[in-house]
């Protein structure tokens, strides 16, 4: 739609909506350890209903653990996941799905025979269905619940003029398009974007950061993106969460965390922040 | 701020994105093979006059060598193929014990023959609702792991049942022997299945027996052809795909799985019991691993992730195993130069060869051979959808 990439009409809107909003994720004290190493160092965020929070860090700093401790895919070594106050670390990954929380992967995970309409029904199937059914005598034509969702989603993320093609076929762009797509498909309350721009060339970066802004507006989704681009991450986040060696080293408002010393340290002069 | 919530009502509708209907001839052919009663009427006229061509037919049939109960044979191995396939072809999963099934069945339907009801249906629903059970545990245990393990697993639970059948359970089976003295009483208590139809359909399909078994793979390539077309068809897709995003698109990929285990392995149970039905007897091999590998080859032989080539498999698979291994001398059809004596000894060799053969000249099976040969012909019609 009408999304208008001017700054200044976020940056006043947003913040308010977030500090009123209830706490939507909430990680107490999570740690990971994989034998000896510390990925994950006692961490312990929050995340708002409407909120946009970015989480940034050098290579290896457990951002994508982080992550994938929230969607299950690991287990913690310590420590509790709360989402809409209910505690999460005791769920299989697709009922934590269910419960809302969706999950974009860091490479294109799709499903390279099927067509791309076919990506999407799946995630809609999910969503509208839930994580099993009964139905295996019942005609997939008769779901348009189903086709709707995923032609809206397809819309969405621009594919629909490619609905019949393998989705294998899709240039790498697209792909993460498509994968972009299947995480909203499943309808979440919350979003979480492990690097949606990796791998993209600057034409398709530019584009995926324009299809997460008009999410941001017209869905007004709540979003944990990780993210190696700086410029990315000051545009799009409300508030920014930075990792070291696992740990939470500052958090804040991108004003607040270009100004702090302790992330330049991190960073070691690395990043013109 | 936020003037709207959901993305259902307020986007935009689709214009026009589904497939654009081109009006060429082959489009409109394309369209009417893929709607259900078009699929189901066709299966059903080629299982009508399949018997005929096969042991009949003036000139074919003699040049086949087939015969009737071949015939009835190579339909029951196909909805045990067809079957298979929901699991191998479409889920992505290599069960090496579906002997399991087809053998449990076979065994399930003979001991209510002997026992309570030899009645025709009365077997096939106990030996169904039998395999059905033993899928959901069996399946429930094996799909605990992945891969390899899950195939070695299933082999490990259907040797198990063969060992059990041998000697423990013996005074139950008939051990060693198998279970005899299975007399299939008529098909609602009238019509012997030995017994040549009336008239035509006497000459067309032969005897009670292939139109009982026959009517019931033409309901198991519908049911397949339905469950493809409903959402599990796609989420076993998906699954073979990219199991991790199932999961993580929100749907509990452990049920799907066991759903998809207990539905190839009801598919079994329905064509075991056909199998006992058929031969009034159930042999200890029934159980034995190498079934459970003959109705992979078979699979992988007509083509997986198709819902035919499955059929031809294991028509082509049964066709060497019991015409070609009688075959005395191999001569020139209409002389009488020999080429190769003792050839019929051959077969499993002559099988091996097959297998080769078409697994490299085209890897998706004879079925899939067929397909790309369609994919051309519809190419130079000038339909092509894409
Ligand atoms: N499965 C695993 N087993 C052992 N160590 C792991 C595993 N996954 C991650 N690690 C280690 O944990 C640390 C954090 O890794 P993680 O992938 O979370 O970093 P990241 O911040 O996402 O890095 P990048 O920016 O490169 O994506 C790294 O030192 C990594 O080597
Ligand atoms: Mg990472």
């Amino acid at each position: 739609m009408s999304s208008d990439p001017d700054a200044p009409s976020d940056a006043t809107s947003t913040p308010d909506a977030s500090r009123s909003g209830e706490t939507l994720l909430e990680t107490r004290g999570l740690v990971k350890e994989f034998g000896g190493l510390v990925a994950t160092d006692d961490v312990s965020i929050d995340v708002k209903r409407g909120e946009r929070v970015s989480i940034i860090g050098p290579n290896g700093a457990g951002k994508s653990t982080l992550i994938n401790l929230i969607t299950r895919r690991l287990e913690p070594t310590r420590g509790d996941i709360l989402f809409k106050g209910e505690s999460i670390v005791q769920m299989e990954p697709h009922q934590v799905v269910q419960r809302g929380i969706s999950k974009s992967f860091q490479t294109a995970s799709i499903f390279p025979d099927l067509t791309v309409m076919e990506n999407a029904q799946i995630a809609a199937l999910a969503a509208e269905h839930g994580e099993f059914g009964f139905n295996f005598l019942t005609h997939r034509d008769k779901l348009t619940d189903v086709h709707e969702l995923a032609e809206d989603t397809l819309e969405a993320v621009g594919l629909l003029d490619r609905a019949h093609n393998d989705a294998e076929d899709l240039p790498y762009g697209d792909k993460r398009r498509l994968e972009i797509g299947i995480a909203l498909a499943a309808e979440p309350d919350l979003l979480l974007m492990d690097e949606p721009t990796a791998g993209m060339s600057p034409e398709e970066t530019q584009a995926t950061v324009d299809l997460i802004e008009e999410v941001k507006e017209e869905m007004g989704l709540t979003f944990v993106l990780v993210e190696h681009d700086m410029e990315i991450v000051f545009s799009i986040s409300d508030r920014i969460v930075v990792l070291n060696r696992g740990g939470v080293i500052a958090e804040g408002t991108p004003e607040e965390i270009r100004g702090d010393p302790a992330v330049q340290e991190a960073y070691l002069g690395g990043v013109e922040l | 701020m936020s003037d709207r919530n959901t993305t259902g009502e307020s986007s935009t509708k689709s214009d026009g994105g589904t497939v654009i209907a081109d009006n060429t001839l082959v489009a409109r052919w394309e369209e009417i093979r893929e709607r259900e009663a078009t699929v189901v009427g066709v299966t059903a006229i080629c299982v009508a006059i399949f018997p005929w061509l096969f042991s009949r037919a003036p000139v074919i049939s003699d040049v086949l060598l087939g015969y009737q109960s071949l015939a009835t044979l190579i339909l029951i191995w196909g909805i045990f193929a067809v079957g298979f396939d929901l699991l191998l072809g479409y889920t992505g999963l290599l069960s090496f014990g579906h002997a399991a099934f087809w053998g449990g069945a076979a065994y399930a339907a003979g001991i209510v023959a002997n026992t309570v009801s030899a009645d025709p249906i009365v077997m096939v629903v106990a030996g169904t609702a039998f395999a059905v059970l033993l899928a959901w545990v069996l399946g429930f245990l094996s799909l605990r792991r992945g891969g390899i393990y899950f195939s070695i697993l299933t082999l490990a639970f259907a040797q198990m049942l063969y060992y059990m059948s041998a000697a423990p359970l013996a005074f139950l089976t008939g051990g060693e022997n198998g279970l005899t003295g299975i007399s299939v009483t008529p098909l609602f208590g009238v019509f012997h299945l030995e017994s040549d139809l009336p008239s035509v359909a006497g000459t067309l399909i032969g005897n009670w027996m292939y139109l009982f078994v026959g009517v019931i793979a033409v309901l198991s390539v519908a049911a397949a052809y339905r469950i493809l077309n409903s959402p599990y068809g796609m989420v076993f897709r998906a699954i073979r795909e990219n199991e991790q995003r199932a999961e993580f698109v929100g749907l509990n990929v452990w049920r799907y799985k066991l759903m998809a285990f207990i539905i190839s392995g009801a598919f079994a149970g329905i064509a075991g019991s056909l199998f006992t039905i058929h031969g009034s007897y159930v042999p200890l091999q029934s159980l034995y691993w190498t079934e459970s590998g003959e109705i992979v080859i078979m699979t992988v032989l007509g083509g997986t992730a198709s819902l035919f080539g499955p059929i031809l498999g294991a028509g082509l698979y049964l066709y060497v195993e019991n015409i070609v291994s009688g075959v005395q001398q191999l001569t020139i059809p209409f002389t009488d130069i020999v080429l190769i004596n003792d050839f019929g000894t051959y077969w499993h060799l002559l099988l091996g060869l097959v297998f080769l053969v078409v697994i490299w000249v085209a890897p998706r099976g004879i079925w899939g051979a067929v397909s790309d040969l369609r994919a051309l012909v519809r190419r130079l019609a000038g339909g092509d959808r894409r």
